[in-house]
Order: structure tokens, then C-alpha cells, then sequence
């Protein structure tokens, strides 16, 4: 099973640079191709997309999340990690890293290169004691200005 | 596919230069799992008969667990298989950290090379590419220089297994490294690597692992990782030497329950039982003739465990693992040096074996070993070898250029390991382990080479557990200490799941042990078709036991291919994959019978005092009840066509088979 993209591309290359895998081959304004045998399902590509013209393996358009800043985020319980590093290597993306939490001699998974992270909830999914859970990065404050 | 293993392999060929990718059809894994099960369907079919170790028909394949990579616990050991130079047989290793995923999110359960290259290369692969790269610039260089080079060059989330100067040397005892310094050491397979002009393997894959059922091994690995969090508040380490003691003044011994080990080994990691096993005579000493009462508390104080951990700055966990043991720690005497944790097994092979108590020499040998990509058991084994020869005039010090290999001298050992490590003067003699340098040697000096089959033995004696005896004896890969023993049958405990295997006794007295009964061939049988089915998965041993109720092997394989299987179903899995390396061992023409271990290790003669006094293993009557167990010939132990054709094996004389 993998994803897919519609006649709805308008070949601007953000899903190429993006995906972990290199799955998606396209030139600038041409239909870009996913590579089912290298598609991993992470969704990125589904995220970035402008035209919102990536398919998921069921068929569902997916949805693009416009500001990178808005994409959820792991975030590590350091009291339930067991430091056994299944997110850490099962990552595609390499962004997740162990350091010592200050508790104790044992490396805790954590977040290391935010940016990038492809929101792909595989960590999540695939930690054994659920110490992980995605969340959308909380915003900075906006002062609104009276009209 | 969703069945926890990739189902193809990638194969390449060295002298042509030439790389292929495989499918291996779904009732290859039914039949023999995935990891060395699969191993060894590849190498027992693809290697011809008499093949030279060490050239280009052997072939070297790396593999993964089926379970890596599935959200198990405990999942994280890589195999490498071969047909082994150190002692003609199948040969085979493993080892943790973070190598295993990611050679099988690259898309294949093993990597397979054979033929010679001309020139040294590595071969990287990721997620989309495989491709044989230039290593002559890496040649040369230690096995944590060339990863720190090959992790720049492989990029984010690349792992690396490389060899040493020791497998570029062809040494037989090298093995094969990854996360700078950890080793797959056994077997002698980075001989291999280095006969084949391979001095790495990149890895960067990016696939996802997907098993039958994630929901169902995640219910199951948090019911395992309760006990593994389970730790009660332990005593200092000295005094866990006391409880060794203790153990050996009993007359009786009491069934042991792995979590005990458990406590330890989180705590300490292997070292804990440094103190405990010379204590109880688990532990040989002084080239195996010393005991106990030679290298006691007092002395072996300074490799207690608190003194190893002292030393340790992080503790680090394998992948998929919720324990922990290992462990980096300070170099003494060396501003920002640091080494592995060294292990039981090194720091009792270059500590007691060679009646060394220095523990500053042994964390500076297990780095310079780990980088030379040596291994630690076998480099042990073979200075205590030569300390004996030195002791009985058949070594002089003009042999040995000048070291006075007395025992116990620290400065002597570690001139002689670098000597080894270099095939410098004696240590050339030395670094294909004592069965070669004894027949170099000759003058009566076989009789102080401890090896079986060629490889030397673990720490681990058989006079005070016979069941080490009989799988150092029994294995196809001679000499392995991870596979079985008494001990381990009763960690295990198979009879909660198992019907009709026998159940350990809680309270027993010691004699009982050392009686070659049935029931002893029984259980070591069991261990081996668990062991065989734990290799397949790419389960540490060390979480198994804990118990096969608290560590779910069975449970978990079946979550993660969909299959229904019992647990007696899988032990036969365990069957064919023993019968199949057995088998592999008829081809290359060893005679199971010619597997000898030595005659100190056995007890003949017995030893005059300490913990294993007077005891002596007698293996021929177990060893032919063992194979009856797997239904061989009981006399020879060669598994006869009617039980290979009923395994599904196929041989020149059975014809194509599965």
C-alpha cells in the first residue's frame, strides 16, 4: 500500500524534498510519481502539498497543514520512556536523539532537530509504553491590535 | 505484507562486483524463522562442500531478527553467519546495539557476500540503492576510526559494521564491530570479512517494519517491561561475592529464577557476576587448573562490580531494549578517553584466566581489543595458553621478545595483546587462538590449549555446570556459551509452556547435578531448539532469562507474522534449524564425533581443591542421548536422510526439498 498523487500537481517539488525516502521522483511543473515500493505511508507529502493532490492508501485526499510551525510534534514523557531507543532508530526522518535526563545514567529519547521532523506519528505509534504523544507545538502569543 | 520480516534478501558478489536482490518465498520463514534459521537455509544450500574459509566461496551473511524492528522488546541482536576459519564448522555470532533495524528497514532480512574483491571496499546501501564503495583509504584503521569516517560519509542515520586491523590481518579470532566497539566476536567471521577485502557495511534504511498485529506485541511488551522496571534495592558489590560464597558451601543448589539475574544485570550489567562466579566455580582460573582459592575475594576485589561501574559515566540500551546493561566508561589514566563497559567474559578472560588482577590493564585491553576488532574470550584464552607455555619452559622469554609472561604480570599481558593485535614476533603465533598456535608450537603444548573444536571456550566451566560442557560439545558452533546450560534451563522455564518437558526441581542436592542422565540431555536439547528459535527472532538472550511467561517469544512471533503456532511448533522449528546447521557440518565433512573438549575443562583429571574439586563431566553417553533428542544417529550424530527428508532438507541424496 502507498500513496499517490493526483493530476491536481502542479509540480512544485515540496513533497520531493521533503520525503524521507526519496520515493517521489518530479521535475519542477511536471506531475511528480510516488515509488510504491519505497512509499514508507509517512504522510509528509500528503502535509506539504499545496494542491492537496497526494492520495493516502485508501484514496483519501489527504490535508495540507500550511505553516510548518502548526505541524504536531513528539513529545517525550521522560517518566514513562524506558530509554530502549524503538522511536530513536524507527524515525525516518533521524530527528529524534537520547541524552540523559538528569535522573539517572539512562538516555532519554527527546526531540532533537525539531525542524526536521516530518510529523509522521510513527514514534508514537510504534513506542511500546506510550510515552510518546503528538502535539501541535503551542504558539507564541500575538498581541491583536484594536481596530 | 505486514509479517514482521521484509522478505527478500540482497546477495552480492564480491570478485564480480555485482549486487542482486532475492525474494525468499514466505514457507522459508514458516520453516526456518527468520535471522540464523534463515542463515542457514541460505549458507547450507549456497556454500559448497569443502569450501576454504577464507576464500571466495565462503559466504558471509548479516542478518536481522524476524522480530526486529516490530515494536518487541529485546529485539535488537544482529547475526552474522559463515562457515567459520576458527574451527571448520558453522560458524556464527551476534550482537546488540543499533545495527539490526537498520540493515532491515534497508528492505532485507540478511546481506549476504561472497567472492573476494579485488581491492578493499564497504558496501552502502540504503532505502532505494546498494553500492560497493572504495575503502582503500579506510584500510588499515581501527574499527572506531573507520565508523566515525563511514557515519560522516553514510549520513543521518547511518549504522556501520566494520572489521579491525585484526580481521584485515586475517587473525581467527577477529570478529566483526558496530557502535564503535561492540563486537560480534565468536567464530572467527571477521577473518572472513577481511579474506574477503570487506571493510564495512553502511546501512541507512528508511523502510517501516510493519508486523501482523503492532496493538497485540505492544499489550505484550509492557506486560514484559513491568518486571524489567521490577527492581528491588540490591546490596554493594563486594558483598555479592559473599552470596557466591555462600552458594558454594551449600550442599544443594536451588533452581534459579532469571529476574534475580535481572536485578543485577540492570544494575551493574554483566559484570555483576564477576566476584559470584569465581566464587561458585563458574569461572575458570589460571588457564582453567587454578580455582577458586587462587584468585579469591580478596584478590579479584579490584573488578567487583561497584569498582567496573565506578568507572561508567552513561549507561546505554541496545535497541529495543528496556534493561540497559551496557555501558561507556572513563579510560584510566587517559583525559577524555572512554571504552565500552568491558564484560563479564573480557574481564574475567584477561582477568583470572591469566591470574591478572590489574583492572586498570583490562578496561585498556577491552578498548584496544574492541578497536582491533579481537575478540576478548579468545585473546584471553590464548595469553593464559601462552603464560602456561612460558610457566612450563616451552615459551622463553627469547620467544616471547623479552616479556616475562608470568602470571599476573598486567604490562607483560598487554605488550602480548598488542603483539597479537599486530601479528608482531609471538604475537603472530598467537592471534589464530591456542588450537593453531599449539600446532605450530608443538613441545606438549596441545595439552594446555583450551578449546573446543578450535574455539576457545566462555567463562563459563563445565565442571561446576556440566551443561555448558555439553553445548560447548553438542553446538555446530563449538565452544558458544549462548545457547545452553543447566542454569539456562532453569532461567528459561519452558515447562510453563511446554508440555512434557521436564521441570526444574526448587531445592536439589548438587549431586544431582553432575549426574549424566537423560533428563540432561532432555534439557539441553529444549535450550537448543529455544536458542533456535530466539536467533531467528534476534532476541537478546539475556531477556529470555527472565522466563518464557515474562519475556513472550512465542506470543510475540505469533503477533508479528499472524501465524498460529505453539510454542511446540516453534521448538520444531528449533529442530529443523539444528538439524540443517548440523547438517551443514556433515557437508564440510566434520565428523560431530572429532569435536573434542579439552580434557581440563572435563575434569580429567579432576581438580584437587576449591569449588569444582573432583568433579569431572562425562559427555560421550549425553552427547549421543542429545542427538537421539533431534532424532540423529545416536552413535555418530549425523541426522540420517529420513530425518532430514521429514524436515524438509534437502541434500544432494534427498533431492530438492522446501
Amino acid at each position: 500500500m502507498a500513496y499517490r498523487i493526483t493530476t491536481e500537481c502542479n509540480g512544485c517539488t515540496a513533497c520531493v524534498r521533503l520525503c524521507p525516502t526519496g520515493a517521489i521522483a518530479g521535475e519542477r511543473k511536471v506531475l511528480h510519481v510516488i515509488n510504491p515500493s519505497l512509499c514508507i505511508e509517512c504522510g509528509a507529502c500528503g502535509r506539504v502539498c499545496p494542491q492537496e493532490a497526494v492520495q493516502d492508501a485508501f484514496g483519501i485526499a489527504c490535508r495540507r497543514i500550511p505553516k510548518l510551525s502548526l505541524w504536531p510534534k513528539p513529545v517525550v514523557d521522560a517518566k514513562i520512556c524506558v530509554s530502549c531507543r524503538i522511536c530513536i532508530e524507527g524515525c525516518p526522518a533521524s530527528c529524534l536523539a537520547g541524552r540523559m535526563d538528569g535522573s539517572g545514567k539512562h538516555e532519554i529519547a527527546f526531540l532533537a532537530e525539531p525542524k526536521a521532523c516530518i510529523s509522521c506519528g510513527f514514534c508514537e505509534a510504534d513506542c511500546p509504553v506510550e510515552a510518546i504523544r503528538l502535539v501541535v507545538p503551542q504558539q507564541p502569543a500575538v498581541e491583536v491590535k484594536p481596530a | 505484507m505486514n509479517k514482521g520480516y521484509m522478505g527478500k534478501i540482497l546477495m552480492v558478489d564480491l570478485s564480480r562486483g555485482e549486487i542482486s536482490e532475492e525474494v525468499v518465498p514466505d514457507n522459508v520463514y514458516e520453516n526456518y524463522l527468520s535471522g540464523l534459521g534463515l542463515g542457514a537455509y541460505i549458507l547450507f544450500n549456497r556454500i559448497p562442500a569443502g569450501a576454504d574459509p577464507l576464500g571466495p566461496d565462503n559466504i558471509l551473511g548479516f542478518l536481522t531478527g524476524l522480530l526486529t524492528g516490530t515494536g518487541t522488546f529485546f529485539s535488537g541482536r544482529w547475526m552474522v553467519a559463515g562457515k567459520s576459519p576458527l574451527t571448520g564448522c558453522w560458524g556464527d555470532a551476534n550482537c546488540g546495539g543499533n545495527l539490526s533495524p537498520a540493515i532491515k528497514r534497508c528492505g532485507y532480512d540478511g546481506i549476504f557476500f561472497k567472492g573476494i574483491s579485488e581491492k578493499p571496499v564497504y558496501l552502502y546501501v540504503d532505502s532505494g540503492r546498494a553500492e560497493l564503495r572504495d575503502a582503500s583509504s579506510l584500510w588499515g584503521r581501527d574499527a572506531v576510526e573507520t565508523e566515525e569516517t563511514l557515519l560522516m560519509e553514510g549520513g543521518k542515520g547511518a549504522r556501520v559494521a566494520c572489521i579491525g586491523q585484526a580481521g584485515e590481518n586475517r587473525s581467527l579470532i577477529a570478529g566483526i564491530c558496530n557502535d564503535k566497539g561492540r563486537l560480534a566476536a565468536r567464530s572467527g567471521l571477521g577473518a572472513v570479512m577481511g579474506s574477503k577485502r570487506l571493510k564495512a557495511l553502511v546501512v541507512n534504511g528508511k523502510r517501516r517494519i510493519q508486523p501482523f498485529n503492532r496493538h497485540e506485541i505492544k499489550r505484550l511488551s509492557q506486560s514484559c517491561n513491568r518486571w524489567v522496571q521490577f527492581q528491588p534495592p540490591l546490596f554493594s558489590g563486594p558483598a555479592l561475592s559473599r552470596v557466591g560464597t555462600l552458594m558454594r558451601l551449600l550442599p544443594t543448589q536451588m533452581a534459579q529464577d532469571g529476574l534475580l539475574y535481572k536485578f543485577f544485570l540492570k544494575k551493574w550489567g554483566t559484570v555483576s557476576m564477576n566476584q559470584v562466579s569465581i566464587e561458585i566455580g563458574d569461572s575458570p582460573i589460571k588457564n582453567w587448573k587454578g580455582t577458586n582459592e587462587d584468585f579469591g575475594p580478596g584478590r579479584s576485589l579490584t573488578v567487583n562490580p561497584d569498582a567496573i561501574t565506578g568507572r561508567e559515566f552513561v549507561k546505554y540500551h541496545c535497541y529495543g531494549c528496556p534493561l540497559g546493561c551496557g555501558g561507556k566508561c572513563s579510560l584510566p589514566g587517559q583525559k577524555g578517553g572512554e571504552t565500552h563497559k568491558p564484560e563479564y567474559e573480557t574481564v574475567l578472560a584477561l582477568g583470572g584466566l591469566c591470574m591478572n588482577e590489574d583492572a586498570d590493564s583490562i578496561f585498556h585491553m577491552n578498548e584496544m581489543l574492541n578497536r582491533a576488532g579481537m575478540d576478548t574470550i579468545s585473546a584471553g584464552g590464548t595469553v593464559a595458553f601462552a603464560m602456561e607455555c612460558y610457566e612450563k619452559g616451552i615459551l622463553t622469554k627469547e620467544d616471547t621478545g623479552g616479556l616475562e609472561l608470568t602470571w599476573g604480570n598486567a604490562p607483560a599481558i598487554l605488550a602480548l595483546v598488542d603483539k597479537m593485535i599486530r601479528r608482531e614476533g609471538i604475537g603472530d603465533l598467537l592471534a589464530d587462538g591456542t588450537k593453531v598456535a599449539a600446532k605450530k608450537l608443538g613441545k606438549g603444548s596441545e595439552a594446555f590449549a583450551m578449546h573446543v573444536g578450535g574455539q576457545e571456550p566462555a567463562m563459563h566451566d563445565g565442571r561446576n555446570d556440566p551443561g555448558f560442557n555439553v553445548h560447548y560439545a553438542v553446538e555446530a558452533t563449538p565452544g558458544r556459551h549462548t545457547i545452553g546450560a543447566q542454569l539456562y534451563y532453569e532461567m528459561f522455564q519452558l515447562w510453563k509452556e511446554i508440555k512434557g518437558i521436564p521441570r526444574a526441581k526448587p531445592l536439589y542436592s548438587k549431586d544431582r547435578k553432575y549426574l549424566a542422565d537423560h533428563e540432561k540431555a532432555v534439557m539441553a536439547a529444549v535450550c537448543s531448539k529455544y536458542m533456535n528459535v530466539a536467533n531467528g527472532a534476534g532476541l537478546c538472550m539475556f531477556g529470555l532469562l527472565m522466563g518464557v511467561t515474562r519475556t513472550p517469544l512465542f506470543a510475540w512471533l505469533n503477533a508479528a507474522t499472524g501465524w498460529r503456532k505453539t510454542p511446540g511448533q516453534y521448538l520444531d522449528i528449533g529442530v529443523r534449524i539444528q538439524t540443517l546447521k548440523q547438517a551443514f557440518n556433515i557437508k564440510h565433512g566434520v565428523d560431530p564425533r572429532s569435536i573434542r573438549v579439552a580434557d581440563r575443562m572435563l575434569g580429567k583429571p579432576a581438580l584437587p581443591a576449591g569449588a569444582n574439586k573432583g568433579r569431572t563431566t562425562e559427555l560421550e553417553t549425553i552427547r549421543g542421548e542429545y542427538w537421539d533428542q533431534f532424532g540423529w544417529d545416536p552413535e555418530t550424530g549425523v541426522p540420517d536422510p529420513e530425518a532430514l527428508e521429514r524436515l524438509g532438507i534437502s541434500t544432494p541424496e534427498t533431492g530438492t526439498g522446501r
